[in-house]
């Protein structure tokens, strides 16, 4: 499916004519992302490390990882609604960049990696799932948001 | 100090003792700065390929861990998440992976500011970002002893008293700061080259322009 009208739409829009226009508005929205990708990533980072018997050795991991799940979400989408306005100033140039898609392939890996794999399955009693998968699992998510925030920042680069 | 007032005395704005001390310091910074950008291993980072973005991918990724950590303490001491979680469990055992994450940024930091001195010295947003770095920093340590002392009366709660939200929020905003105001180096907005109000320069430490507006 070619995504092109969508970007051509987007440079057209309301949000390209304040995003192209307001640079310090710019800069605030970059902010927020930037927020929400750190809170996002917190999340996923005390979760994970949890799981990997890293951090916070004395609190049932079932806690610690219930306790992340509303905050990813908060995290998430202020980074995917402020993305959209980022993206709106140059739709057409990140059309073409192959690191934007990079980037957007790992943010759909992560997402459906954490509703889809991580979520469900830990929603059961952690004691119940051998050790050696909390662990592959824990080091697979910190590898895949990692990734979508190195191939976020190499996207001004590319 | 009476040195100054002779140093300065050619330059009719800044004649006043205060003027001169702001221009000294702005002297001296922007030497340093110089002194930095002569060096072969700050152009060699400036103008490679790879290593520059590396070293700035790594100081997002570090901001994540850091501020990732920091959040994490701050919302529980805002009352907002890890309510069943006792506070200083969570301060205390989320100190040694966000303090990783702050060295590592810092280190990074550096290294930008080193492959970029002379503008970065005279970068209005560098010098508020830096500003709000030392504030987000004395708020840390005055929020961590105030934590420290009253902990034990309200670990457990959802939601701890007021001041130590207060400290949490202020927390937030400030290094909401150091984030925009990172990201706003990056604009030329209030460059030293561009034509800007005396206070601008002023505030930029733009030596050179501050003069030549004197002079004018």
């Amino acid at each position: 499916m070619d995504l092109y009208p969508i970007f051509d739409w987007l440079d057209t829009s309301l949000l390209a004519d304040i995003s192209k226009a307001y640079g310090g508005v710019f800069a605030v929205v970059q902010m927020f992302h930037l927020l929400g990708m750190s809170i996002l990533g917190g999340m996923v980072l005390v979760g994970d490390l949890r799981l990997l018997n890293v951090v916070m050795k004395d609190t049932p991991s079932e806690v610690v990882i219930e306790n992340t799940h509303k905050w990813f979400g908060i995290g998430l989408a202020t980074m995917v609604v402020s993305g959209i306005f980022m993206s709106s100033a140059v739709s057409l140039k990140l059309y073409y960049n192959e690191m934007f898609w990079a980037k957007m392939t790992a943010l759909a890996v992560g997402v459906a990696f954490f509703y889809f794999v991580r979520r469900p399955l830990l929603s059961n009693s952690h004691d119940a799932i051998k050790p050696s998968v909390l662990k592959l699992m824990a080091v697979t998510s910190i590898a895949i948001w990692f990734t979508v925030a190195a191939s976020g920042r190499w996207i001004g680069f590319s | 100090m009476a040195v100054c007032p002779a140093l300065c005395d050619n330059v009719q704005r800044s004649n006043t003792e205060e003027d001169c001390h702001n221009r000294m310091l702005n002297e001296w910074l922007l030497s340093l700065a110089r002194f930095f950008d002569a060096q072969n291993w700050s152009t060699q980072i400036h103008e490679s390929i790879y290593l520059y973005a590396w070293i700035e991918t790594t100081h997002v990724l570090t901001l994540m861990v850091f501020l990732g950590m920091l959040f994490v303490i701050d919302l529980r001491m805002l009352g907002l998440a890890f309510p069943n979680v006792r506070a200083s469990v969570i301060a205390e055992r989320l100190d040694k992976p966000m303090m990783i994450g702050l060295t590592l940024m810092v280190i990074t930091g550096v290294l930008l500011y080193y492959a970029i001195p002379v503008r970065t010295t005279q970068s209005l947003w560098f010098r508020i970002k830096v500003m709000l770095f030392v504030l987000a920093a004395i708020n840390a340590f005055a929020f961590r002893a105030r934590m420290q002392a009253s902990v034990g009366s309200w670990d457990t709660d959802p939601k701890p008293p007021r001041h130590i939200r207060m400290g949490a929020a202020a927390s937030i905003l400030l290094w909401a700061g150091v984030v925009v105001t990172g990201r706003t180096i990056a604009y030329d907005w209030f460059d030293c080259h561009k034509e800007l109000p005396y206070a601008m320069y002023w505030a930029a430490g733009c030596v050179d322009e501050m003069a030549a507006f004197a002079s004018e």
